[in-house]
Order: C-alpha cells, then sequence, then structure tokens
C-alpha cells in the first residue's frame, strides 16, 4: 500500500474509532434528554383548577376564598356546556326513537369524556374514587382529553397489507345539525376558562404519601423504601466487604485458599440478579422464615449479597493504594500489624473505601430483580424504620416497572413515572458522582 | 532527663520481648483466634456462592424429579399454567440465545473501538470526559433501561420502525463501506504501471463507490419499507442490552490494552507503522485474551439481565420465523422468572414453582462456567504479559 493511503486509512480508523465513542455518548444522551425533560413535569407543571380543589379537599393546602373564587369563575365558563347536553337530552326525548338510537351510543361517550374532563357534575352524587370526584388535574393530560373529544379515531382497514391506518374525524360532525354540534366548538374556545391552568411548582412530590393508586400525590413510601434497602445493604455489605478486603490485601498470600476465595468472589459478582432473587426467596423467605413473607429485612440482605464483590475490590483496591511507606513507617515505630491496619492504612484507604461504598449503595437502590420476591410490593404505607425488619415496602426501582407496566391506567400516570425515573436516576447518578469526585481528590493527592 | 527516658523505654521493650511463656501462648493463641475470625469472615463470599447453589439446586432438583429433563430442553410448548402442564422451554432457551447475541453484535464492535480510543487515541484531557460517560452508562439502574426501553422507544420503533432501521444501517454502514472502498482501490490500483495507478485507482474507487451506493440504497429501501408489529421485540431488547453492557466491555478490554505495555508500540511506531497498524497487528494480537474475556464478561451481564428484556422483549414463548427475525418478540429466562413467580409462588411445591429454580440452575451454572472462563483467561494473559 502507498503512503498516502495508509495515512488515510488511519484516519478513517480514527474517525470510525471517534464514531463509536460519539455514538455511546449519544447514547446516554439519548437515554436522560426525555427522562429529565418529562421527568421533570412531575414537578414542574400547569395545574388546572381541579388540582387546587383536590389539594385543599384532600391534603388541606392552599386558601378557600381564593379557590371558590375561582370554581365559580370557572363554573361560569362550565355551564354553556351543561345547558347545551341538557339541550341535547331534551331533543333525544322529543326525538323520536329512530334519532334517540342514531344518537345514543355517540352522545353518552360525549357525556364521558366531558365527566373525565371536568369531573361529575355539580350537585351530582360523589363517587367513591377519589379520581372520579376531580376532573383532569393537569393541564397536559386536559389537552390529551380536550382532543379525544375534539376528535374520534377510526382505523382504515382498507389495505389489507398494513395496519390499520389511524384517522381522525372531527367529532362535531357526527352531531351535525343538532343541538349539540356547537359545544365542541365552545369547548375548544373557552378551554382555558373552565380549566384555568396554573404554572406550579409541585416540589412536595417527594415527601408526599401518595393516594388512589398513584393517580395524585408523591413519592415518598418508594423513596423511603428504597433508602432502606439500600442503606440495609450497606449495613451488611460494608463491614464484611471491608474486614474480607483486609484480609486479602493484608494477611493472605498467594495460597491456594486465597484464589479459591478470589475466584468465588468473582463468581459471585457473576451471578445473575434474580437468581439472587430466586435465592433471596428460596433461603431467606421460605427457609430462615426471617419474617412473615416479604420484608425489608429480606431484601437487604440479598441485595448486601449482590454488591458484596464490589465492595470487596474496590475497597481491596483502595487498601493497596495506600503507599508501602505508610505502613513501614507504622512498623518501624512498634506498632503491630494489626495496629498498622487499624490507625494507618484504614484512615489512609477510607476515601477509597468511602467511594466503594457509595457506588454500591447506588447499584443496590437500583437494583430491582432480586427484590421483586423478597422486599418489594406495588402499594405501601411509609414504613417505621422498626417495621423494615417484618414488611415489605415499594421501592423506587420495583415501582417504575410496577406502573409502567401493571397499573390500571398506566397512561394517566406516566408524569408519575418518569417523576420515579427521574428521582431514581438522580439519586444514583449524584451518588456517583460524589464518588467520582472524591476518587479525583484522592488520585491528586497520590500523585502530588 | 533525656537519658531516663532512653532507659525507661528501653527497659519498656525489653520487657516486651521477654515475656513469660504464659503471656507468649496466650497472645499466640489471640492472635490464632483473629486470625480464623478474620478467615471466617473474609469466607463469607465462598459461603454464599455455596449456599445459593446449594438452595436453587434443592429446589430445582423436584422439577427434572417431576417432569425429566427431556420435554424442558427440547420442546418448545410452554403452558405452566394450563390444566395438564406443559413445560417445554427451548423457545426461552432460544429467545435468551438471540437476545444475547444481538447485544453482542451491537455491544462489541462499538466497546472495542472505544476502549482502543480510549487506550490510544483519544488525548488524556478527553479521556477525562469519556470516562465519566461510561461510567453514568454503568451506573443507570436497569429498570431505568427497560423503561426507556418501553416506553420511549417501542412507540418509537413501531411508528417509525423502517426509517429507524435503515437509518440506523447507515450511519454504521455509510463509513465501513468508505474505508472499504479506500483499500480496495489501493489494493487493485498497486497491481497496474506507475504511469496508469492513478486512473486504475479512481476508476476502481468510482465504480465500487456506485456499487456501494446502490447496494445501500437498496437495503435502506428494503429496511424502510419493513413493518414492524410489535415495539417491544428482540431487536428493541438486544440494542438496549448492548448499550448496558457496553460499559464492561469497555473497560475490562480497555485494562487489557493498558497492560500491553509501551514497548510494543514503540517497537512499532519505530519500524514506521501508522496507529492503526500498530493496533491491529501489534497492540489487538496481544491483548487479545484480555479483550476475549471482556467479550465473555458482557455476554454474562446481557444474558443474566433481567429488567430490560422482561419490559422490552415482548414476552412471547415461541421461536421467531425465520429465527434470526429479530422484530419478533421473543421471551427470556430471566424475564420467564421474574414473571411466573408472581404466580407460581402461591402454589409453592408445584412444578411450576420448581421449573423457575430449574431455569435460574441454567443461568447459574452458565454465569459460573464463563466467569471461570474469563478468570482464566484473565489470569493466563496477566502471566503472560508479566
Amino acid at each position: 500500500m502507498e503512503l498516502r493511503t495508509r495515512k488515510m486509512l488511519d484516519k478513517s480508523f480514527t474517525a470510525v474509532g471517534l464514531l463509536a465513542i460519539v455514538l455511546m455518548a449519544a447514547s446516554l444522551l439519548v437515554l436522560l434528554q426525555p427522562i429529565v425533560w418529562r421527568g421533570a413535569g412531575a414537578f414542574i407543571f400547569r395545574e388546572t383548577v381541579e388540582n387546587r380543589r383536590m389539594k385543599l379537599e384532600v391534603l388541606g393546602r392552599g386558601s378557600r376564598e381564593r379557590l371558590s373564587l375561582e370554581v365559580t369563575q370557572a363554573e361560569a365558563a362550565r355551564k354553556p356546556v351543561y345547558d347545551m347536553l341538557d339541550a341535547f337530552e331534551a331533543e333525544m326525548e322529543e326525538g323520536g326513537p329512530e334519532f334517540r338510537k342514531r344518537y345514543r351510543g355517540d352522545y353518552k361517550e360525549v357525556l364521558e369524556l366531558v365527566t373525565e374532563l371536568l369531573g361529575p357534575r355539580p350537585g351530582a352524587a360523589e363517587p367513591v374514587l377519589i379520581r372520579d370526584r376531580y376532573g383532569q388535574t393537569r393541564w397536559d393530560r386536559a389537552e390529551v382529553k380536550l382532543h379525544r373529544i375534539l376528535f374520534v379515531e377510526e382505523y382504515d382497514y382498507s389495505d389489507p397489507d398494513r395496519m390499520g391506518v389511524k384517522i381522525e374525524k372531527p367529532r362535531a360532525a357526527l352531531f351535525e345539525s343538532t343541538s349539540l354540534e356547537p359545544l365542541f366548538g365552545y369547548i375548544e374556545h373557552n378551554f382555558k376558562q373552565m380549566m384555568l391552568p396554573k404554572l406550579t411548582f409541585y416540589w412536595r412530590f417527594l415527601f408526599d404519601d401518595s393516594f388512589d393508586a398513584h393517580f395524585f400525590g408523591g413519592i415518598w413510601p418508594e423513596m423511603l423504601g428504597t433508602f432502606y434497602l439500600a442503606f440495609g445493604a450497606m449495613l451488611f455489605a460494608v463491614p464484611l466487604g471491608i474486614i474480607t478486603a483486609i484480609y486479602l490485601s493484608e494477611y493472605a498470600g498467594t495460597g491456594r485458599f486465597v484464589s479459591l476465595l478470589r475466584t468465588c468472589i468473582s463468581s459471585l459478582a457473576g451471578v445473575p440478579s434474580i437468581v439472587f432473587g430466586l435465592f433471596g426467596l428460596a433461603f431467606f423467605i421460605n427457609t430462615m422464615k426471617i419474617a412473615n413473607g416479604k420484608s425489608v429485612l429480606a431484601g437487604s440482605l440479598t441485595l448486601a449479597l449482590l454488591v458484596l464483590p464490589t465492595v470487596i475490590r474496590a475497597s481491596e483496591e483502595a487498601i493497596l493504594a495506600v503507599p508501602r511507606t505508610y505502613k513501614e513507617a507504622a512498623m518501624s515505630l512498634g506498632a503491630g500489624k494489626w495496629r498498622t491496619i487499624i490507625s494507618v492504612i484504614l484512615p489512609a484507604a477510607l476515601p477509597g473505601v468511602l467511594t466503594s461504598i457509595i457506588i454500591s449503595m447506588g447499584r443496590a437502590a437500583g437494583e430491582t430483580a432480586p427484590i421483586i420476591f423478597t422486599a418489594a410490593v406495588s402499594v405501601g404505607r411509609p414504613l417505621a424504620f422498626w417495621q423494615t425488619l417484618s414488611q415489605p415496602s415499594p421501592a423506587l426501582s420495583w415501582n417504575i416497572y410496577n406502573l409502567a407496566t401493571e397499573h390500571e391506567a398506566v397512561d394517566e400516570i406516566r408524569h408519575v413515572q418518569y417523576g420515579m425515573v427521574l428521582t431514581l436516576v438522580t439519586m444514583v447518578l449524584l451518588l456517583n458522582l460524589t464518588a467520582i469526585i472524591i476518587r479525583a481528590r484522592i488520585s491528586r493527592r497520590l500523585r502530588g | 532527663m533525656n537519658d531516663r527516658i532512653i532507659e525507661h523505654t528501653d527497659s519498656d521493650i525489653r520487657s516486651r520481648l521477654l515475656m513469660s511463656r504464659g503471656a507468649q501462648r496466650h497472645r499466640r493463641a489471640g492472635a490464632l483466634a483473629g486470625k480464623t475470625v478474620l478467615i471466617t469472615i473474609a469466607s463469607s463470599s465462598l459461603i454464599a456462592l455455596l449456599f445459593i447453589f446449594y438452595f436453587i439446586i434443592k429446589d430445582a432438583v423436584p422439577f427434572f424429579r417431576l417432569e425429566g429433563f427431556k420435554e424442558f430442553f427440547t420442546s418448545t410448548r410452554w403452558y405452566p399454567s394450563s390444566g395438564e402442564p406443559e413445560f417445554g422451554a427451548l423457545a426461552i432457551f432460544v429467545g435468551s440465545a438471540m437476545v444475547t447475541i444481538g447485544a453482542i453484535l451491537v455491544a462489541v464492535p462499538m466497546g472495542v473501538l472505544a476502549s482502543l480510543c480510549l487506550s490510544d487515541i483519544l488525548p488524556f484531557s478527553m479521556r477525562q470526559i469519556v470516562k465519566p460517560v461510561i461510567e453514568m452508562l454503568a451506573a443507570v439502574p436497569s429498570v431505568v433501561y427497560g423503561f426507556f426501553a418501553l416506553v420511549i422507544f417501542a412507540p418509537l420503533l413501531q411508528e417509525k420502525g423502517g426509517g429507524l432501521l435503515s437509518a440506523g444501517a447507515l450511519i454504521i454502514l455509510v463509513p465501513l463501506s468508505i474505508i472499504g472502498i479506500v483499500v480496495a482501490s489501493d489494493l487493485v490500483g498497486a497491481r497496474f504501471r506507475e504511469s496508469s495507478r492513478k486512473t486504475a485507482r479512481i476508476v476502481t474507487a468510482a465504480a465500487l463507490g456506485l456499487a456501494a451506493a446502490l447496494g445501500l440504497y437498496n437495503l435502506s429501501q428494503w429496511l424502510g419499507g419493513l413493518t414492524v408489529d410489535s415495539g417491544t421485540n428482540a431487536l428493541n431488547a438486544s440494542v438496549i442490552l448492548g448499550i448496558m453492557a457496553l460499559p464492561t466491555i469497555v473497560s475490562v478490554s480497555e485494562d487489557a490494552l493498558n497492560s500491553v505495555g509501551r514497548e510494543m508500540r514503540e517497537g512499532s511506531y519505530a519500524l514506521g507503522a501508522t496507529r492503526s497498524e500498530t493496533l491491529l497487528r501489534v497492540v489487538i494480537p496481544a491483548a487479545k485474551s484480555g479483550m476475549f474475556a471482556a467479550v465473555i464478561l458482557g455476554v454474562m451481564r446481557a444474558i443474566g439481565e433481567t429488567m430490560v428484556v422482561w419490559m422490552a422483549s415482548g414476552n412471547a414463548a415461541r421461536i421467531p420465523h425465520p429465527i434470526f427475525n429479530y422484530l419478533e418478540p421473543i421471551r427470556t429466562l430471566t424475564a420467564t422468572i421474574a414473571g411466573d413467580m408472581g404466580e407460581a409462588d402461591h402454589v409453592t411445591g408445584s412444578a411450576r414453582y420448581h421449573v423457575l429454580f430449574a431455569m435460574a440452575l441454567c443461568l447459574l451454572v452458565f454465569a459460573f462456567i464463563s466467569n471461570l472462563v474469563s478468570e482464566m483467561i484473565l489470569r493466563r494473559s496477566r502471566k503472560r504479559l508479566g
């Protein structure tokens, strides 16, 4: 090959390598961007008057006078809607069976959608579920509902080779030349007056209990559960891990037993997380019976085993990074081996050990598979400290899965899901960031 | 004054050195007890591993005793909850293998290239930026990846399926085909005489370029015409798993590349090789076993992952037709364990409960063996490179 081509190939190889790096960074960006953007929507959003009503009546927050003023305002804007609905009902009464038959189904749908948007009609009986007592509490959800009121979705199956193509038709066309036709235009144009949106910062999302199956409220029980699980896991894993690391770095030589031990540690790190979950179920719950069924304690123990190899390896690295001179100086001053470890090596290795603890804690907080069978439930109250010994708890990681797949109204509570994801990611990444900063400091100190 | 202190410490030391025999024995016994405790605690991971094996095997054995081996490994009929339950897990094994292979196809080229970049190409300051990116990719919890796959990636794949596929294929194939054309035209040009070499090269490049452009155009048309029936399918799970396995592969293979000494590289440069030739002909062959271990670790990460495949793979226990059709939903071992245990644990003791442990045992054995292999490879390469 000619030199020129070789140079060119060299450059293009570099370019492909850089492409890989760029793709990797881009995938992180693509992953985080929607999570941050839409997750922020759980905290900062435009609330409607319905949300303010809910807050006052259910949680007792907000001013009663201002709210009643707003409610009258909104009800004034909503009155024509109800008038039009009444007028159409009267028209159906008069219109004869043919007319009634034609419009009954469509009218019923409109009525349902309007109730979903605005809540039950003033004066109607109060529904049992909190979510049915109020209309749409978030402006973005209200807009979705508005769209559903204004347009009918239909699927076009005329082309047999393709899946049905979605077509949207204005709903007003269904009620052409009846007294209901102007309703749609009215709702569209007076939407703001009916809902009175206002930008709000719901920081209590983190600290509120959730109620009515996560339709309202915050994620405090999940946060607390995740905290207990991660903290409990560290409580068991850290002492074991550090002592093992001390043994491996200071006492053990290179014998057969030690190499067996090292193999075991790396094998433990390679065990799939779901297998840890099954083991936790079979051992801690079915055999040891540490509680009657799932409990936070069982979950913490399972997670502790999962993070143990990480703690051991990172702590060992931190201990080995302590300069030999420290140890030699301590020994030459007459300190025994144990004394040297406790008072010289461990303090010097502390930042590194701390890093390992922080990273493992992030790992434990984010793991889902091990806690499915051992600790997690979908709905629960925030636990007091002593209850963790015997009771299961909701946790962020499990509830993200649960709300995104098994909840009865997955689409309605997207903001809660995103809020949880954002909270979990922020927690884990902040922990990792702390670790990175500590590590950078250590390496600076060791270098200079 | 000074003398007295010295005298004092002197006598102190002497008294320590000259311990009575009883005290010596006492001390030795204490040290022994301490060491025993230390070793016991240090063996906790050994004990944990033994316990895990014991309890998984203990609950897996009843399944094989009840149902035998044959159906489990050879049948594709998975109906654990019907009146006459059938436990054919072949389709589930195939599903696990498919997502793992898919994830490897995504992660290995990217991971190897990225690790080459990190070890040899990027300047130090850029490395300091890229490393946290990798660490963040590794730190993001798996359920978050699963959520992304289910809520964002799956609808996108379903709606824009073909367009997305062809865009992805073009991003990867265009640079590669350009490089391929350059190499090929150069090789062809080298066969001609000096005077006509340039024209020959241009002509070949133009011809190959035209062919490649045509091929790529057809490919993108074909991919663009595909419809994706369900966004939760093997492709979705593979891509996300691949990205999850990236950090493992990058960091282990970067370690392997870094452990190849400077001398090797400098020797190669001194002989006039370019950087890419040095990497491809000298560094990679030397670091090959370490990089292989990295790939094994990546495979383990992919096959053992639960949340992503549970949320993104569609959970359909059947073998896609044809078998390389990644656009069909599949089901994996881990997702089956996670998904079925909720229904099965009320009937502890049934075959339905124990079959999940049998699956876990398969996973565990696979993970254990591949871990041993990678460990062995790493140890050997470390020994060889000093």
